[in-house]
């Protein structure tokens, strides 16, 4: 339960605070240097309402594993970009929370991705579990 | 495969506000990287003003100290008390005041801008890509 409002909870404000501000987001994203200026915008406009319907579908309990897939995935791929841009030396502000919260540095956006990436797995591990129990009864 | 279906709703019914946002945001994004925000200006311009302009850098002492734009005043939020008097000594007034930070994605030029023309200092522009565009095209 607590695992699933940190996940979901946090998914959402991060979503929130993006969406109210695409623009910011697009010059955070075009800061990695991992996709055209073009990719960025599509990008800044699309993945604030993703991580809002996941983080409220992981809230609600409804679709669920789709949502902690999709979580997974964003997961996966923010630390992907996070470690190139350290291996790059790049300077930059993590952009988790768009420009209305105070962005961090990559290595602590770094920790809190593997936090996170941890209790997405005991949700994956606990949802299967209950399924299971569920589908036995 | 019921995870996947799930997430393939999810990504579709994202779908719709993003595009709505696309067209209706106040904050949207420019489709073009070329698109300038209200007070920025790109670097070529700024160079064609030539001399009469006051550059301010509004990054940390420290970056100032390891390498800044020649002539450039330090100007920001954290010193700000102790580092304007120095500035109004430097600038004449009507001097444009080029104010830039690290890269596209400081929002610490746009805040140092902000409170140089709520001080009466105008006019002020904000360098488009900061100091990463000026070391680039040095």
């Amino acid at each position: 339960m607590a695992c699933r409002v940190i996940l979901g909870g946090l998914f959402l404000i991060a979503g929130v605070t993006k969406a109210y501000d695409p623009a910011g987001f697009a010059t955070e994203i075009q800061n990695y240097h991992l996709v055209p200026w073009l990719g960025g915008v599509l990008l800044s406009l699309f993945l604030p309402w993703v991580e809002i319907f996941a983080g409220g579908a992981l809230l609600l309990k409804r679709f669920e594993q789709g949502a902690l897939l999709l979580i997974s995935a964003m997961l996966i791929a923010y630390c992907a970009a996070l470690i190139s841009a350290m291996a790059r030396g790049l300077n930059i502000d993590c952009g988790c929370f768009g420009r209305l919260i105070s962005s961090t540095g990559i290595a602590w956006a770094l920790v809190r991705n593997a936090g996170l990436m941890i209790l997405t797995g005991i949700l994956w591990i606990f949802g299967k579990a209950s399924g299971q129990a569920s589908s036995e009864k | 495969m019921t995870a996947v279906r799930q997430a393939l709703w999810i990504l579709l019914v994202a779908l719709v506000p993003a595009f709505l946002a696309s067209a209706f945001h106040p904050k949207r994004p420019a489709w073009s990287e070329d698109v300038l925000q209200p007070g920025e200006e790109r670097l070529g311009t700024v160079q064609s003003w030539g001399d009469s302009v006051l550059w301010v850098d509004a990054r940390s002492r420290k970056e100032f100290d390891t390498e800044h734009v020649p002539n450039a005043v330090l100007l920001n939020l954290e010193e700000w008390d102790q580092l304007f008097p120095a500035f109004l000594d430097r600038w004449q007034p009507n001097q444009k005041v080029v104010v830039y930070c690290s890269s596209l994605a400081c929002h610490m030029s746009e805040e140092v801008a902000d409170r140089l023309r709520r001080n009466s200092v105008e006019p002020v522009y904000v360098l488009k890509g900061g100091w990463e565009a000026w070391k680039s095209k040095r």
